[in-house]
């Protein structure tokens, strides 16, 4: 008897084993286990609270996540060449702009607006998140900012003038400190080309129909009188002086002296800009500046652009696809990304987010960013958009080689041509 | 000095009356300005104020109304009128335009009628007015964003829909505040603000919104206004005291008016720009100048206007007539040839230039008046003609002149004028003025009186020199004759003596004669008087009759004598034989008399390039080794009576005339002569001549008599290239060798060729084998088939019969020429005897004159006798006729017969030779045609022979007579006549 069960316990560890190889892995040597593929941008899976995130998911879980990065350079086409192979990971990390659709996200990713975590977003992270027919594409688990105007306000109080909250103002603003002989905007244009998206986002964010028809090409800039309206705002302050005198010579390295010097008075930059790029030891440090938002002749009330997100999506042909969602749950518990996000400088993804670093003018700034955020939607959601060919159509303008309209015709042409380049890609 | 200043009165009073509406002008435009001012902030102040209180009724009309609510509120059921208390609020809203109602709570929360709670932080709100107890207005932001001013009140203690009130409040949107409160004045221009006593901007009326937030501060920052200004602007407002400033904000003026509104302590302050202020005013006043300006104007028009038009008639006629002086001046100056130019002495500007320049020195009138240096272009010879230095030295009302060439900048005639420069101070500025004269045919007039000055004085020291040097050659012989004349006299019977001194006489005679006929030759010459006798005549004949003339000359010094011939000069030439012998045989006889004893002359012919082909340009090059010359008698060796003066020279009788004739003759023939020389080492003088051509000769001889082969053998090699030249257009195959010896070996071996040449031609003197031994020994090998001539330059009548000896057919003189050698081998080929010897002319016998009958026609009763006695010593006789006529007379009556010559002088009175000879060649006399008539004259000239044969005369005799001449002229007439050939 002892022999026969002896001999079946052995039968039945030699089955475990057999059953165990058959696994392939030696992580499924526990049956509970399972691993999760993760593919990403090498230097995005490098960041710290992800590596946190994800470190705490296999404490936690005891599953594993096998982690395919690619070399930033290599991603998009690597990735889309596995999704062509059929070798489409659990969990895809991606931003959410045009080089998505290549990916088909509608297609292959899961729409997760049923998802507990979701009430859990901020508005302007779950606008970010969403397609244009409201579905979830993913987890918004990002660093973030905010982009506005940011204005030097001590300054400004010491004019007995106070920041705008109406495109009239704001141009009286301007006004009022040209005659005063501050530089009302640091607008260096040598290489500083985001600035052009903040007022085309109220554009196209307020109204995606004009999106949609943009990149179906069934409009062009040229036909969206408010794009017009931009490029006649932007050229008008310039020729007033309300960018300096020598803004077509300044760039990225200028802006931290202009502002901190009391020189220039507001310029349209992101609230981590002050972490990274201000310099300290000037006149003014970063507790002078505050929020407003930025006026650039598209809407009245001004706007902010959201923060530009890092989504986790899930593949919804996922073998593991239970897990995948489980996974996205597990990153959104406050719990969680509050650990993940400790001490890092950004604006809130989640409501319950209490741990990360928010800059002061973003708190006092709060209402007016919920009233007139915009979802980055020019940068990120306009094919062919590329914020160096929209400077070079500026850079015409401001040098006094062609008008409103060729500028925006410029636009147009560069457009067009980024467009044939990326469906080359 | 009292027209002076009548005429700068009228301007003088223009400027004073200017002055005073100027000052005028400006007194009032300050005294309007300020009363502009003035009324501008009055009126500023009028329509604030009007503002302020419309505003403090809206207040006040606003606790009225939250009074008036109060009292609803009081009186209304709390629990089933709350309906009826949101429609009465509604209806107040309709009526006065609040955007909202507003209940609040002693905890300072708050419920619109429509029941919402907390739409708005009236928090502060409510603690000031429970703090105060008093109406209040207050700035509020809604969390919309949107600004508004609350207007709060207690109220009675109520419940609105179960919320605890204790007061209420209305909101006005200060959009809709700020339309109430902002004034249509001053184009919109004005801003005007709400604000506390601090500075803090409650509400603005700007269109769109308001960026202030505290006006004190923004003042502090934007004007101009200083420390001391702001705090008592401070000070006004913290005392609610009404006022009003100027500043500066931004640049700009303003005015600013503040206002106590009266609640609480809220100003009004407007802002307004001065030039708003003021616009209306303004353009008042810009009206009410342009009017005072043009009427003083129309004043100042009446007023002044006559005075202009005086003035400006005046000036007219002034202008007229000094456009019609500058015209005539113009016009003047353009006629005559003195260019006018004035500058100004300090910048050398131009003033004035007259027209006439560009004429005169193709310089454009208005290129001199931009800049004066531009005539120095035309100065030849300098580059300065304005002499700055100079002009400055010139004192002021003096004048300096400068004398100039200039060359025309068109046509690049050079003129010679006088510059006068005239220092003057004109209208108190001093300026120079510049006459420039034209003095081209004073200038030239000057030079040619020079030259003929010197000219004449040339001729003057030609003269004396002439005179000087004729005194000295005539009187150097003459002397000799008269001395040996007295001594033969003295030694009368002494034969031997008698002898001598008539030898020396007759020398003497002899050197005198020849020295008159180049005198007069000489003197014909210079005076155009020489004509050229120009006829075809034959080169070879010219050079052997030199050859003649001068080899003995030549010999007699034992001189070599070579004639050499270059080219193929032509044989047949047109032009003065006559002439061009004188001139080779002055410069051949000048050769062989300055070359020493056993010396070489080289005479030699050649022919250069030919002008045209009808012409011929021959080169005569006389070469000798004899004495030659100094550098300094080469300049003048063609000078009348010039001679080297040395020892040797001493020695040799000549003229001084022969180079000079020589030099006129070549200049009449159009040619050149050159000397080079070297003393010690001799002369060459080279003579270029051009000559007409005759009409070539058809046929050739040469190929009719089978004359294609000829064997020329002569050791210079020279001669054997100028034989093949002259030969190449014979069609005659020419060999030539270069010594006897391979002479004999060419014919030997053309003999034993069977092709024998057809003539052979050897030089006479050849080293080795000469002419002579080589013919011989041709002959020997030969045969006497081939002829053989001999070429010499020598005379050949020792050798003659040596020669014919030897087989020699004939002998031809050199220099070679084809016409001379067919001549000589004609004969040859031809039934002709042969010439063995060049036909020489016969002998005259020694007595040919003796018995025979002269009739002789001389007026000089001397020369008669002179004659008669030489015709005498030859044993003739003679029969005299003092005339022409007396001459034709005699002959007339002569037998036939009677007379065998007639001697004939050419100037004689009552009939001159001429005439009579030709009576006597028409006399009808049967010796009347050819008794030799033969002219006896001092006329030695060629156009004097010539007239001479034209008379019908036979010949020419020159006096003196030369006894020689005379036998040899009548011997040879005498001779024809009996032989019956014609002379002529």
């Amino acid at each position: 008897m002892k022999k026969r069960i002896l001999c079946l316990l052995l039968l039945a560890a030699l089955t475990l084993c057999l059953a165990a190889c058959g696994g392939g892995t030696q992580e499924s040597a526990d049956p509970e286990q399972l691993t999760l593929t993760v593919m990403g941008r090498k230097s995005d899976m490098e960041k710290s609270y992800l590596t946190s995130i994800f470190q705490l998911y296999e404490t936690a879980t005891g599953n594993k996540l096998r982690l395919l990065s690619y070399e930033d350079a290599e991603f998009e086409a690597e990735a889309a060449k596995q999704f062509a192979a059929g070798n489409q990971p659990d969990i895809f990390l991606h931003f959410h702009n045009a080089d998505l659709n290549r990916f088909s996200p509608a297609e292959n990713f899961c729409d997760l607006s049923g998802e507990s975590w979701v009430s859990d977003l901020t508005e302007s992270a779950l606008a970010y998140c969403q397609d244009r027919e409201g579905r979830l594409l993913g987890l918004p688990f990002w660093e973030s900012s905010v982009s506005g105007c940011y204005y030097n306000k001590t300054l400004l109080d010491s004019l007995g003038l106070r920041p705008a909250s109406t495109q009239a103002e704001f141009d009286m603003l301007c006004q009022v400190l040209k005659e005063l002989n501050y530089t009302p905007i640091c607008w260096p244009a040598d290489g500083c080309t985001w600035m052009f998206q903040f007022g085309l986002d109220p554009i196209f964010a307020d109204d995606p129909a004009l999106l949609e028809q943009l990149n179906a090409n069934e409009l062009s800039y040229a036909d969206i009188p408010a794009v017009a309206d931009m490029v006649n705002w932007i050229g008008s302050a310039a020729k007033a002086g309300w960018f300096g005198s020598d803004y077509l010579d300044t760039g990225w390295d200028d802006v931290s002296t202009a502002l901190g010097s009391g020189q220039a008075v507001m310029t349209f930059i992101w609230d981590t800009w002050f972490y990274t790029d201000f310099a300290a030891g000037n006149q003014y440090g970063m507790e002078d500046f505050a929020l407003m938002p930025v006026f650039m002749g598209t809407a009245d009330s001004g706007s902010y652009e959201g923060g530009n997100l890092n989504m986790m999506m899930v593949n919804k042909n996922s073998a593991q696809l239970d897990a995948a969602l489980d996974f996205l749950a597990f990153c959104a518990t406050p719990e969680n990304y509050n650990v993940a996000f400790d001490g890092i400088s950004t604006v809130s993804c989640f409501k319950g987010q209490t741990t990360n670093i928010q800059s002061q003018m973003v708190t006092d700034a709060q209402a007016s960013i919920s009233e007139n955020e915009r979802v980055s939607t020019a940068a990120t959601k306009i094919v062919g958009y590329s914020a160096e060919d929209v400077a070079a159509a500026f850079d015409e303008l401001f040098r006094g080689r062609t008008d409103t309209a060729g500028c925006v015709q410029r636009m147009d042409e560069y457009r067009l041509q980024d467009e044939v380049l990326q469906g080359a890609a | 000095m009292k027209k002076r200043f009548g005429k700068i009165l009228p301007s003088l009073l223009m400027c004073l009356v200017g002055l005073a509406a100027v000052l005028i002008g400006a007194v009032y435009f300050a005294f309007i300005s300020q009363k502009i001012y003035e009324d501008s902030t009055d009126h500023l102040r009028e329509i604030y104020g009007q503002v302020n209180r419309s505003f403090g009724l809206f207040v006040e009309r606003n606790w009225g109304l939250l009074n008036s609510c109060d009292d609803y509120f009081a009186l209304a059921d709390k629990e089933a009128d709350s309906r009826a208390e949101a429609e009465f609020i509604r209806s107040k809203q309709d009526y006065w335009g609040f955007s909202g109602f507003y209940f609040l709570s002693e905890d300072g929360k708050c419920m619109t009628p429509d029941g919402l709670r907390d739409s708005a932080d009236l928090s502060g709100v409510h603690q000031t007015l429970s703090q105060w107890r008093e109406p209040i207005m207050a700035g509020l932001t809604l969390p919309s964003g949107q600004e508004v001013t609350v207007f709060a009140a207690p109220s009675r203690k109520g419940t609105f829909r179960g919320f605890d009130f204790d007061a209420v409040a209305v909101s006005y949107t200060n959009a809709d505040l700020a339309n109430a409160l902002r004034v249509d004045a001053f184009s919109g221009a004005a801003k005007s603000f709400v604000i506390h006593r601090d500075g803090t901007v409650l509400l603005s009326t700007q269109t769109g919104g308001s960026v202030f937030s505290n006006y004190l501060v923004y003042l502090k920052a934007a004007s101009d206004l200083n420390e001391e200004e702001l705090a008592a602007l401070q000070n006004d407002w913290e005392s609610g005291t009404s006022g009003l400033i100027r500043c500066e904000i931004s640049g700009v003026d303003h005015c600013i008016l503040y206002q106590n509104v009266g609640y609480q302590d809220y100003i009004l302050l407007s802002a307004v720009p001065e030039s708003a202020v003021s616009a209306g005013f303004l353009a008042v006043q810009k009206s009410t100048m342009a009017v005072l300006i043009v009427i003083f104007l129309l004043v100042g028009s009446l007023v002044v206007a006559p005075i202009i038009l005086r003035s400006r008639s005046l000036s007219r006629k002034s202008r007229l007539e000094l456009q019609y002086r500058e015209r005539m001046f113009d016009v003047l100056s353009a006629s005559v040839d003195d260019i006018f130019i004035m500058i100004d002495a300090q910048d050398q500007t131009v003033d004035y230039v007259s027209p006439n320049v560009e004429r005169l020195l193709g310089i454009p009138a208005e290129a001199v008046r931009k800049d004066i240096r531009v005539m120095e272009t035309c100065a030849v010879n300098t580059d300065v003609v304005i002499p700055q230095a100079e002009l400055e030295t010139v004192p002021l009302q003096a004048s300096r002149s400068w004398e100039y060439e200039y060359r025309h900048q068109t046509t690049g005639e050079r003129r010679f004028y006088r510059m006068t420069v005239y220092h003057m101070s004109i209208q108190e500025t001093k300026k120079y003025i510049f006459v420039l004269s034209d003095r081209t045919q004073e200038q030239l007039m000057n030079q040619h009186l020079q030259e003929a000055l010197t000219a004449a004085r040339s001729a003057n020291e030609a003269k004396s020199n002439f005179l000087s040097n004729m005194s000295h050659d005539i009187r150097t012989p003459m002397n000799a004759i008269v001395g040996f004349s007295v001594l033969l006299e003295k030694d009368a019977d002494d034969p031997e003596k008698v002898r001598e001194y008539t030898r020396k006489i007759a020398a003497s005679s002899h050197h005198l004669l020849s020295l008159i006929n180049d005198v007069l030759d000489m003197s014909k010459i210079e005076s155009g008087k020489t004509s050229l006798n120009v006829d075809r005549f034959s080169l070879p004949e010219l050079l052997e009759e030199l050859s003649i003339i001068l080899r003995p000359q030549a010999k007699a010094k034992d001189q070599s004598f070579d004639i050499y011939i270059q080219g193929a000069p032509p044989e047949q030439i047109i032009g003065d034989r006559l002439r061009l012998n004188q001139i080779l045989i002055n410069l051949l006889s000048n050769a062989i008399k300055y070359t020493p004893e056993g010396g070489r002359i080289e005479f030699t012919v050649s022919e250069l390039e030919r002008p045209a082909p009808q012409y011929a340009k021959l080169r005569f090059a006389v070469k000798d080794n004899g004495i030659g010359m100094s550098e300094e008698f080469q300049k003048q060796v063609f000078a009348p009576f010039s001679r080297e003066i040395s020892s040797v020279t001493n020695k040799i009788q000549g003229t001084g005339l022969g180079m000079a004739i020589t030099k006129n003759l070549v200049d009449l023939m159009g040619g050149i002569i050159r000397l080079e020389s070297k003393p010690g080492q001799g002369s060459t003088f080279t003579v270029e001549l051009s000559f007409a051509l005759p009409e070539q000769d058809e046929g050739d001889s040469w190929f009719r008599h089978k004359v294609s082969r000829l064997l020329v053998a002569d050791d210079e090699e020279e001669v054997c290239r100028d034989i093949r030249e002259m030969m190449r257009d014979t069609g005659v195959d020419v060999a030539t060798v270069t010594s006897g010896e391979a002479a004999v070996e060419e014919a030997v071996l053309a003999h034993r060729q069977g092709r024998d040449f057809h003539v052979i031609l050897l030089d006479w003197k050849m080293p080795g084998l000469d002419g002579v031994e080589t013919a011989r020994r041709i002959r020997r090998q030969v045969g006497e088939k081939v002829p053989i001539l001999v070429l010499t330059s020598y005379d050949w009548a020792d050798i003659e019969e040596q020669a014919r000896q030897a087989g020699i057919n004939a002998f031809m003189p050199k220099p070679f020429f084809t016409s001379t050698f067919w001549q000589a081998i004609e004969p040859l080929f031809t039934d002709r005897p042969i010439a063995t010897l060049p036909e020489k002319s016969a002998p005259v016998p020694e007595r040919v004159m003796e018995g025979r009958l002269f009739l002789v026609a001389e007026d000089n009763e001397l020369n008669a006798e002179i004659l008669t006695e030489v015709l005498a010593m030859e044993g003739a006789s003679c029969e005299l006729a003092v005339n022409g006529q007396e001459a034709v007379e005699l002959f007339k009556k002569s037998a036939p017969g009677h007379f065998d010559m007639i001697l004939m002088d050419v100037q004689m009175p009552v009939m001159n030779g001429y005439e009579a000879t030709r009576q006597i060649r028409a006399c009808g006399h049967p010796q009347a045609e050819d008794i030799p008539i033969v002219a006896m004259t001092a006329n030695t000239f060629a156009e004097d022979v010539r007239n001479a044969l034209a008379a019908g005369m036979d010949g020419h005799l020159a006096k003196p007579i030369d006894m020689n001449a005379v036998r040899e002229l009548v011997g040879r007439l005498l001779s024809q006549r009996e032989q019956g050939g014609d002379g002529k």
